[in-house]
């Protein structure tokens, strides 16, 4: 771009460039098996459910071309679909909030420990790497069961077999796994430049006030990351769901979250052209309320790079 | 620095475990376990068939040292998915069972082979003419079904006879069913049954009681949401009675016995197959027994005899010879009859169930005995259901769910299925 921009630094660089250039070989050898896996693994695939979105496909018959009609259905002669949209964004709204909120709060009381800070983290972090896994969801689903611990403990009877209570035993799987953000957080924290507080301290302000008008400030490029990333994740929620609603999205539909009904419609029913038309559509929502966040974030998120602006 | 250095290791040792995946999957179609020839042989079912087939598996490869049987199985919903995907990558198992429901779709998709090339290593003769052609699309044999089946309901003996309720008998009828089911949970404190609302096999029982079908001729749907109205009405008012089992219990249902209110000892009884109601000795050690489904209120019988549990031959085995060796084995084989007893139904090989009858022992004989008790009187299949079928019959426990939840009336939820079944069926 500066090449265009300026001439007379284009003609002095371009001996440079092409040096660059001759250099790109070897990256691109060790690039290699990126590129190859994102190509064979990623871009081919997205490109033939792209295509397959738009045909009818059983997995044993070659696919059908049916122009839009798997959107057309989906919009307007699925009930089930919009319930597991309604689902999935009930999900997102109480997962993320709650995971990240209880990541900033351990993430401050780490901050200030004077020992023990290593193990902490260690131990808060654990649940983030157990978290994805099958295993850890069928225990969480045989604690949340009849006869489970929190039956046990509360009399609640088990909420995996209520509909007003799934959900929320899934959501709490994904709040129980704040250890990622809260590394994130941590590190954003002792960025933090120990004057701004000191300063803060001399003016006056009490505990709160400096987290609201130092932490906060400070801290909120590190907010949005986290927000984006776990929102961006939470409406790709899969495994929690499929084991806690026993491979159904049961009781009666409550935790048939969106990807879950995905994976009913093609593996299930063998619809796997209106599974793609649902991907597809996923992906766009997506792409949409990450562009909705990142322009909400102009008005709230300080860089501290561009602070006197 | 120690950190990096563990860091590297992970990543390779991760690497490492990444190539050994890839390489354990694409070597399993062309396995050969030192020279030998190698099956892959899936199903599904309970330990006690694992336990059985291993022992029968042992067998056959005593009998042909240069087969080695590998086998995977797991419950029914997990099969089926696993299967499909399977059969859509062109990676099918060389022999594989299958449902009524999949026969329609799996050969018409071209994942089974043409049994009928491998005539020399595949004996039919022996097997039932009618039952046989269960197993043919087109003119082509595709599957050979395995054994009858049919549904049955099986129920705690002892814990039966305690309330002082009389046994069920033959002949009974839906209305008189209810009717103990009301009375067992009035002595017991415990629901009668399974809710029978989430079962669609229940519900073509009930509905051929009446004389109609869930599939007419043409593959299209044979009843209509009244139909389905008054059937989830019926069960409906059971469930709130406390006669069949609450929501909670009912949508804890997968296929396995193990999660039937029966199994968990939260009911006295549960409607079944017959075949699949041997899991439920090893959780009520103290007995059970089979009484056959009730029938319409004129008597007009709703069970059938359906071919049950199909062996198919994958169409892109390299071992197609040896595949239907082993599928004349599990078929045609007194040796391995014996063993395998009646835990995929009755056996179909007329001259080994001859055989083998007198000689059955426990469960296996209870299934046998009901089976005969029921000849004569039943009317009979309906043919092999339509391929959505197999979707369908997730969708019809779904919408049940919504009404035992009490978010849908019963004729909310019926039309919503019919609409759905309708759909399902067009593509």
């Amino acid at each position: 771009m500066t090449t265009t921009l300026i001439p007379t630094t284009a003609r002095t660089a371009s001996p440079k460039r092409r040096v660059k250039r001759e250099r790109q070989g070897p990256a691109w050898v060790f690039l290699s098996p990126w590129v190859l896996g994102a190509i064979v693994l990623t871009l081919l695939p997205m490109a033939v459910s792209l295509y397959l979105s738009f045909t009818d496909y059983d997995l044993f018959n070659p696919p059908r071309w049916v122009g839009l009609r798997n959107y057309v259905q989906m919009f307007t002669e699925d009930p089930r679909y919009w319930r597991s949209v309604t689902t999935t964004l009930t999900y997102v709204v109480i997962a993320v909030p709650l995971q990240l909120a209880l990541a900033l709060v351990v993430a401050l009381a780490l901050k200030s420990m004077k020992r023990g800070k290593a193990f902490y983290r260690s131990a808060f972090y654990a649940p983030s790497l157990l978290g994805a896994s099958m295993s850890i969801a069928l225990v969480w689903r045989a604690v949340f069961n009849d006869g489970g611990t929190v039956d046990n403990l509360f009399g609640t009877g088990g909420w995996v077999n209520q509909p007003g209570w799934a959900l929320l035993a899934v959501a709490l799987l994904t709040v129980w796994q704040f250890g990622a953000p809260m590394v994130i957080f941590l590190a954003g924290l002792q960025q933090i430049p120990a004057e701004l507080y000191e300063a803060a301290a001399v003016d006056g302000a009490g505990k709160w006030r400096q987290f609201l008008s130092v932490t906060v400030p400070m801290l909120s490029p590190v907010l949005f990351f986290n927000l984006v990333l776990q929102t961006i994740q939470a409406f790709q929620v899969f495994t929690p769901a499929f084991a806690i609603g026993a491979g159904k999205g049961g009781p009666a539909d409550s935790t048939l979250v969106y990807t879950l009904y995905l994976y009913d419609r093609g593996f299930v029913a063998s619809h796997m052209g209106y599974a793609s038309a649902m991907a597809w559509v996923l992906l766009l929502v997506i792409g949409a309320v990450t562009a909705v966040l990142f322009r909400t974030s102009r008005s709230w998120v300080f860089y501290a790079s561009e602070g006197d602006r | 620095m120690p950190g990096h250095r563990t860091k590297g290791f992970w990543s390779s040792a991760a690497a490492l475990a990444l190539c050994a995946m890839v390489a354990g999957c694409s070597g399993s179609g062309e396995s050969v376990g030192g020279g030998k020839v190698v099956l892959r042989y899936t199903w599904w079912g309970n330990p006690d068939r694992a336990e059985r087939t291993e022992q029968a598996l042992a067998l056959f490869e005593k009998q042909h040292p240069d087969i080695q049987v590998q086998t995977s199985f797991s419950a029914y919903e997990a099969y089926k998915q696993k299967l499909a995907t399977q059969a859509a990558g062109g990676d099918a198992p060389d022999v594989m069972q299958l449902d009524y429901r999949q026969i329609d779709q799996y050969a018409s998709g071209g994942v089974l082979l043409d049994l009928g090339e491998q005539k020399a290593a595949l004996r039919t003769g022996e097997i039932d003419a009618g039952l046989l052609a269960t197993g043919r699309l087109d003119g082509t044999q595709y599957a050979i079904p395995q054994g009858r089946g049919t549904e049955t309901i099986a129920y705690d003996v002892k814990a039966w006879k305690a309330t002082g309720v009389p046994l069920p008998g033959r002949g009974w009828t839906w209305s008189e069913w209810a009717d103990t089911m009301r009375a067992l949970a009035e002595k017991t404190g415990k629901p009668g049954a399974t809710d029978p609302g989430q079962s669609e096999d229940a519900f073509e029982v009930w509905l051929r009681g009446q004389g109609k079908s869930l599939y007419t001729k043409g593959g299209e749907l044979g009843f209509t949401a009244a139909d389905l109205t008054r059937w989830w009405t019926f069960t409906d008012k059971l469930r709130r009675e406390g006669a069949v089992s609450p929501a909670e219990q009912t949508t804890q249902l997968d296929g396995s016995v193990e999660n039937t209110p029966l199994g968990r000892g939260e009911a006295l009884s549960d409607s079944n197959w017959d075949a699949p109601a041997s899991g439920f000795l090893a959780l009520i050690p103290s007995g059970v027994a089979l009484a056959p489904m009730p029938s319409g209120e004129d008597g007009t019988p709703g069970q059938y005899y359906k071919p049950s549990m199909f062996l198919g031959v994958g169409a892109n085995t390299s071992h197609p010879k040896e595949a239907a060796q082993l599928v004349d084995f599990l078929i045609n084989d007194e040796e391995a009859a014996k063993v395998l007893g009646a835990t995929r139904g009755i056996p179909v090989n007329d001259s080994v169930r001859k055989e083998i009858e007198p000689q059955l022992e426990d469960f296996d004989k209870t299934v046998a005995d009901y089976q005969s008790s029921l000849e004569g009187t039943l009317n009979p299949p309906p043919q092999a259901p339509p391929s959505g079928d197999n979707a369908l019959q997730t969708t019809f426990q779904r919408d049940y769910d919504q009404v035992s939840y009490e978010r849908m009336s019963p004729r909310e939820a019926a039309e919503n299925y019919v609409t759905e079944a309708k759909a399902e069926l067009r593509s």
